[in-house]
């Protein structure tokens, strides 16, 4: 259990100064939350849920988000407890031999939501100046580079974070739109349409896919110790993790309300961008694109940053290269050179011309597909000491990632033939 | 008697100087009948990486690392005897520079250092 600071902690010996930043920095984590949450996947699955299901797949995004919390709050407990990411923990504990299957995996996926995201981005600034999207993919990279090259991780963490407070129009459009409550809370209950079955299916695990990302986990346990967390920073941990996507899934569900409302009823499915910002217009009226497109660009641009260092995290842990992006960067070149070329391998791959929403389909299939093996070392790494200390997980803890488990797996058998008949 | 997959294989290299040099990507075992098998040395490289997974992969490696002009050393290979402990990390008594371990480190520092904000 992680335990809130005590007499002798750190919180008391340092002062009221320690506490006061204590809890501003937990304030900062999860308002930042929305960085890395609101993206490509989670904003284009929404719209499409909303428009063609109204408020019935609400409850997906609840568990989804559920399934992330509990996954990120472990993973930053073993990073706290044990000082090692979930990169380095899973090599150290299965092996190379494990690890390369979800590793690669993982590269796969994130090169391809990198894509997505440069595309959205970019797509994004089209809809602002109205010139093609393609165009945009190299400038919006370069800056991405920029950020990465001069920046820290506080800059890249709160400024990407603060930005993406723009992405709170979802959820004002929404409670502008006066939704019926009755009618919302019943989105939260689990249930079977009348129409399109597969289609349905498909959105759940797409939801699922686009929510529980790989590169979230990672990127967590890293910036964990990056931030030098010690078992004392379990309680910002545990309410990080569940505050912050609880927060970032509020986001989620106003963009799937939005939609519901004004995109609904018009039986339109959602193919492109352009069509999905038309759901701000009886609300924002003449901003409507504005504010969609920044909601849009600063989501995906936030989420590309995040995972091209995420990919420099990943390899460099796994491999055991100095890794770092506070660190000076001569002292971590290959760490730096890891994140520039995944950089430049996904503006290439975005500059050909691939559909940003069709990779963002197919990122959000790979990734519930090798969601088992992303589980199950949870399973393993929550019950050992070496990586818990203490805080070992208890039969619920253990209940919920065999649940999980079995769950993925179970996605991971039906999202192929669910993509190839409701995608 | 130390169980060599468990406590040494894929664990955190440290150097003298509390560097880190990699993983302990393969091990080298004597293997004497009817004794029990001695850890002879740690290699890190991917070399060494790709060895564990196929031979041939391995040779790949290590035949792009010399069309590259890398060091013929590598992989790195470091005695027992220069091991100084085995815990959560494996710290050694030889440091990085005494090593090939750096090679592409210090390849790629080479084009780093030309960006400004490199220093």
């Amino acid at each position: 259990m992680a335990e809130w600071p005590k007499a002798g902690g750190r919180v008391e010996s340092g002062g009221l100064l320690t506490a006061v930043r204590k809890l501003f920095n937990l304030a900062l984590g999860i308002v930042t939350s929305i960085g890395g949450f609101v993206e490509v996947g989670s904003i284009s699955t929404s719209v499409q849920a909303g428009a063609e299901f109204g408020f019935s797949l609400l409850w997906a995004i609840a568990v989804a988000a559920l399934f992330l919390a509990a996954l990120v709050e472990m993973a930053g407990r073993v990073a706290a407890v044990s000082k090692r990411s979930m990169a380095a923990a899973v090599r150290e504990r299965f092996g190379f031999h494990f690890q390369i299957i979800p590793l690669g995996a993982e590269l796969i996926i994130d090169v391809l939501l990198l894509t997505a995201e440069l595309g959205g981005a970019a797509i994004a600034v089209k809809m602002l100046t109205g010139i093609g999207f393609q165009w945009w993919v190299l400038p919006v990279g370069l800056v991405a580079w920029l950020v990465l090259w001069f920046g820290n991780f506080s800059v890249i963490e709160d400024g990407i974070g603060f930005l993406g407070m723009v992405t709170l129009s979802f959820v004002i459009a929404a409670w502008r739109l006066h939704p019926e409550a009755g009618q919302v809370l019943w989105g939260f209950v689990p249930s079977v349409p009348h129409h399109d079955v597969t289609r349905y299916a498909f959105l759940v695990v797409s939801i699922v896919g686009a929510t529980v990302s790989p590169y979230l986990l990672n990127f967590y346990s890293s910036g964990a110790i990056e931030e030098k967390w010690t078992q004392q920073d379990l309680w910002i941990n545990r309410s990080t993790a569940w505050l912050g996507v609880g927060f970032g899934s509020t986001v989620a569900m106003g963009c799937l309300v939005t939609a519901a409302i004004v995109l609904g009823p018009q039986h339109v499915k959602v193919e492109t961008y352009e069509q999905a910002a038309q759901m701000f217009v009886p609300v924002y009226g003449r901003w409507a694109v504005t504010l969609f497109a920044l909601s849009l660009g600063i989501g995906c641009f936030g989420a590309a940053v995040e995972i091209a260092l995420n990919v420099g995290y990943v390899l460099g842990q796994a491999f055991g290269w100095t890794w770092g992006i506070d660190k000076k960067r001569r002292d971590v070149c290959r760490f730096v050179t890891a994140f520039s070329v995944v950089l430049l391998l996904a503006v290439l791959i975005a500059t050909i011309g691939f559909d940003p929403l069709r990779v963002t389909l197919i990122s959000v299939a790979l990734t519930v597909v090798i969601m088992p093996l992303v589980v199950l070392p949870f399973l393993v790494l929550m019950n050992q000491e070496e990586y818990a200390g203490q805080h070992t997980s208890g039969p619920i803890g253990n209940g919920f990632l065999a649940t999980l488990t079995v769950l993925g797996a179970l996605m991971a058998i039906v999202v192929i033939p669910l993509e190839i008949l409701g995608g | 008697m130390v169980d060599v997959v468990r406590d040494v294989l894929d664990k955190s290299v440290i150097d003298r100087n509390g560097r880190e040099m990699g993983r302990v990507d393969g091990i080298l075992l004597d293997v004497e009948p009817n004794q029990p098998a001695r850890l002879t040395a740690i290699v890190i490289g991917p070399a060494a990486l790709g060895d564990r997974l196929h031979p041939s992969l391995g040779r790949f490696v290590r035949r792009i690392e010399q069309w590259c002009g890398l060091d013929r050393t590598r992989p790195t290979h470091i005695e027992f005897a220069e091991i100084d402990h085995l815990a959560a990390k494996v710290q050694v008594r030889v440091t990085i520079s005494d090593t090939a371990v750096g090679a592409i480190e210090q390849r790629l520092r080479a084009w780093v250092l030309r960006l400004p904000g490199a220093r």
